[in-house]
């Protein structure tokens, strides 16, 4: 058991990274990275949704037949997602001003279907939430350091505060849509070389 | 029983829970959220009046509409202030649609002299690091005291007063012509702004 929780750990928060090996939920990953603030914020809003649809998923797991296994995991998925929305707004009514648009987007964040399907619906509530967690706190991690890349570069800022003297001009396309995309390709590229290179090790 | 309708069984039974659940959730953020909406509301107010009025004006507001506070003439709420109940002040949202992606409200309050007290930016998309410094700077700032005779409503590149910024200055015009088109609104019918009874518009 040990051994497969350590399995799950990884294989959630890095080796099988959402965002950096399965390449899923690139619509949230790309479009709200403008600051490392609402990279956590959206990873962390992730992570909740995903953690509630795994475990639910798995409780029902038999009693759900194969048949209409994808529209119900959507029902649930979508039951979390508002569930998130509505708490958002009532107790952390600021953070849902910045993401309440993408909020919604959740519920087709590929990621969180994904590990319904490929692991929630075939393990254990235990293993689901674990899973769930670490998948979502690997979402998290991307997230933030995409956004803390952008943001320092395009704003000279981390998490709002002023980084470089007044003479420092942020390179301002990096806030801007083509910033994710070329941020993001860097951060795949040392994601890669870090892996190589511990593979080229052991 | 056929197989297709014991799947639709199921799933609607997979949906009525879910529909409980959130009926549920709903119920109990529905006051919560209500109060953050409000607190909001009277955080903006507080920026945008001038201290001293007495009574409450959210509670005296009046719903008015015109092209010039928005483009579809919708009706948006007029919050007055008054101290010993003449008028001293009101806040009301302009739009403007002409920023560079989708409307910016900006709430905008004006003392009876016609000159502004403040204005606040309520909601905007314009783009990060360039549009968004009317928010992240104290670029509003500028507007405090400002009316209709004592400044040229322009941004300084089309040779008004108001500072654009480098690289955007659609987002600065759009601001300055939806504050402009609002105290020409408040100027011509200061007194229907004033004197509308509130509980003639109170729903």
């Amino acid at each position: 058991m040990s051994d497969n929780v350590k399995e799950i750990i990884v294989n959630g928060f890095w080796k099988n990274n959402g965002v950096f090996v399965q390449m899923l939920g690139m619509c949230p990953t790309l479009g709200v990275t403008t600051s490392a603030e609402n990279g956590i914020g959206m990873g962390l809003a992730t992570m909740s949704v995903l953690v509630g649809s795994n475990m639910v998923v798995s409780m029902v797991r038999k009693a759900v037949p194969n048949d209409v296994r994808i529209p119900a995991f959507i029902i649930i998925i979508a039951a979390f997602v508002t569930i998130i929305d509505l708490a958002m707004n009532a107790f952390v009514h600021d953070l849902h001003k910045v993401l309440g648009l993408f909020i919604p987007l959740i519920v087709v964040n590929c990621i969180i279907l994904g590990r319904a399907e490929a692991f929630a619906s075939k393990n254990t509530v235990m293993g689901s939430i674990l899973d769930g967690v670490f998948t979502g706190l690997g979402f998290t991690f991307a997230l933030t350091l995409l956004g803390s890349v952008r943001e320092i570069l395009g704003s000279g800022q981390l998490f709002g505060h002023v980084l470089f003297g007044a003479d420092f001009q942020p390179a301002l396309g990096f806030i801007l849509p083509p910033g994710a995309f070329i941020a993001l390709g860097f951060i795949l590229m040392t994601y890669k070389w870090i892996n190589e290179r511990s593979a080229n090790k052991s | 029983m056929p197989h297709f309708l014991k799947m639709g069984v199921i799933l609607m039974v997979v949906g009525l829970i879910a529909t409980a659940i959130l009926a549920g959730v709903e119920g109990i953020t529905r006051e919560p959220i209500a109060q953050s909406q409000r607190q909001e509301l009277l955080n903006a107010l507080a920026k945008v009046l001038p201290a001293g009025f007495d009574n409450s004006p959210v509670e005296d507001q009046v719903q008015l509409a015109d092209k010039r506070i928005n483009r579809q003439a919708k009706e948006v709420p007029f919050y007055r202030a008054r101290k010993g109940g003449a008028p001293m002040a009101v806040a009301f949202l302009v739009s403007a649609p002409d920023g560079y992606s989708g409307n910016i409200d900006i709430l905008i309050g004006v003392d009876s002299l016609g000159a502004l007290t403040g204005i606040q930016i309520v909601s905007h998309a314009e783009t990060p690091g360039l549009g968004n410094k009317i928010v992240k700077t104290d670029w509003p700032k500028a507007f405090v005291g400002k009316s209709l005779k004592n400044a040229k409503w322009a941004v300084k590149k089309d040779g008004g007063e108001f500072d654009q910024f480098a690289g955007a200055t659609i987002t600065p015009r759009a601001v300055v012509g939806a504050v402009k088109r609002g105290l020409e609104y408040f100027a011509e019918n200061q007194d229907k702004i004033f004197k509308t009874p509130a509980a003639e518009s109170a729903k």
